[in-house]
């Protein structure tokens, strides 16, 4: 099953290095996320809430996470493609098991995503981005990034499975984005002013992700609580999306 | 269903002695097929996709490549083998498709119409494929097609399947022997020789043409009779019924839904 799984890895990340329109619009949306919203809302890190804060550390999560869902919808779309092709039909008439099937193309997900926030990173130094707590902010802030992607990612291959459609592969990632929105994306909670989008953000999983990001990479020291609700958050929703994915690859 | 493709609602199957629901794995690993979609990553090259088939096979890494280069050879693919499967044509497409299903050395090959939308010559390369995996493996055949030519061709044993019931099985000729047998027809230069002729074998005739079933007679005894009676015609062909024939008489002459399954 590793092997197998390894092997469906492989062959996923040679099928993304070779369409690499598949991930550079992503990672330039990301990167241009991060600039536009530096630029313009970088002051409002003077409020007081923002404890001294810069804005920069602050909406690096955001570009992260958009990152994150845009390239973990690639994942359902490449199966789809496969299902479109009838290569994957001849896929599950090898001895491999369903769940390496899925599992593959999941992790090569995982590790472009990987790359990608890497490289969100270097363009964050070149813009002058300093963590205070040191190498462990970014250790973390990657490790719920993947986390987070490895999620996305089974989610985004259980509604391709499902669907079997690469329309609603795409529509069902793009549900996704009005949860960064709905969410503490751009101000901390207490600056959130509508009741009802508060509510959201408390229910909102991906304020957890933001959260735990923000812990490591605002503060002068690490906030432990919020660093480990965004990891739980993170590891939850993976084991539920695998086990979404193998659940609909099972049936298919 | 018998791919495992499909899960049974009811009722069981075996194919080459393991249980398709309970013993997926076992024919999974003794069947290959290749379905009339050909299921192929376009981005992959053709040698890529050989070696990861050999692999999930459970070969190891050296002994899926030496497979690849031999089936590549086998589908005369050598020279495209490291180009992207995209830029392939129908009929390569087609060929790598096949190599693809016979990499674990499958004991019975599942067929899909495999010819379907190719042109005449890819369509031949594909059926002396099909023949010497036959001839020199042993190799068992499962084919489905809707050219029944092909069928002929091929088959050893043919079932016709209308609205999904099997309606008529055996080999070629039994199922020609359905519609009748071979018939013989004949032109002369007169209406007169053709009446003597007509005569001469019980039959009626139509204006100068003659044809009759040629039953237990042979052709050599109908050249001679002929002789006897010093009528010559100007033309005389023997007719084999087809296949088209044995399909429209047993489906009732109705052109929905037919299928031809082989095997």
């Amino acid at each position: 099953m590793w092997t197998e799984t390894w092997l469906f890895t492989k062959r996923s990340l040679l099928t993304t290095i070779r369409n690499p329109f598949s991930f550079i619009p992503n990672l330039i949306i990301s990167v241009f996320f991060l600039l536009v919203y530096t630029s313009g809302l970088s002051s409002v890190a003077s409020l007081p809430q923002f404890e001294g804060s810069d804005y920069l550390n602050f909406i690096l999560p955001v570009s992260i996470v958009s990152g994150a869902v845009g390239g973990a919808g690639g994942t359902g779309q490449a199966l789809v493609r496969d299902i479109e092709s009838g290569y994957f039909a001849r896929l599950l008439l090898t001895p491999a098991t369903r769940t390496a099937i899925v599992l593959g193309p999941m992790i090569a997900g995982m590790l472009q995503l990987l790359v990608q926030t890497l490289l969100i990173f270097v363009f964050a130094f070149l813009l002058g981005l300093t963590i205070p707590v040191g190498a462990a902010g970014f250790f973390f802030t990657v490790l719920l990034a993947i986390g987070f992607g490895l999620g996305f990612a089974g989610y985004s291959v259980g509604v391709a499975l499902k669907t079997r459609n690469a329309q609603a592969a795409q529509a069902g990632t793009l549900l996704f984005f009005p949860l960064i929105f709905l969410s503490t994306t751009f101000v901390p909670k207490e600056l959130i002013e509508a009741e009802w989008l508060k509510v959201a953000a408390t229910f909102n999983p991906t304020t957890y992700i933001f959260e735990g990001m923000r812990a490591v990479l605002t503060q002068p020291e690490i906030d432990w609580g919020a660093l480990s609700a965004g990891l739980a958050v993170a590891g939850t929703m993976s084991v539920l999306m695998i086990v979404f994915a193998a659940t609909n690859a099972r049936g298919a | 269903m018998l791919t495992t493709l499909v899960r049974p609602t009811s009722g069981a199957a075996r194919v080459n002695g393991f249980d398709v629901v309970k013993q997926e794995k076992d024919v999974r690993l003794s069947i290959g097929v290749a379905l009339q979609e050909t299921g192929i990553d376009k981005v992959l090259t053709g040698r890529e996709l050989l070696v990861l088939q050999g692999r999930l096979f459970k070969m190891s890494n050296e002994e899926a490549q030496r497979r690849a280069d031999e089936l590549l050879e086998v589908v005369s693919l050598t020279d495209a083998a490291d180009r992207r499967s995209g830029t392939y044509s129908g009929g390569m497409r087609r060929r790598l498709d096949l190599a693809l299903t016979l990499v674990h050395r499958p004991t019975v090959l599942f067929l899909d119409e495999p010819t379907t939308g190719l042109d005449p010559a890819s369509r031949i390369e594909i059926w002396n494929e099909v023949r010497r995996l036959n001839e020199e493996f042993g190799t068992t055949i499962f084919l489905t097609t809707l050219y029944l030519e092909e069928a002929d061709e091929l088959a050893d044993r043919i079932a016709i399947i209308n609205h999904g019931k099997i309606v008529s099985e055996g080999t070629a000729e039994e199922l020609k022997q359905l519609v009748g047998g071979e018939t013989i027809s004949m032109d002369f230069a007169t209406e007169s020789e053709a009446t003597l002729a007509a005569t001469r074998f019980h039959t009626s005739s139509n204006g100068t043409h003659v044809s009759f079933e040629l039953r237990d007679m042979t052709l050599t005894e109908i050249v001679r009779s002929l002789d006897e009676q010093g009528l010559q015609p100007e033309r005389l062909t023997v007719k084999q019924p087809s296949l088209d024939d044995v399909f429209l008489k047993v489906t009732g002459e109705s052109y929905e839904g037919g299928e031809i399954r082989v095997d």
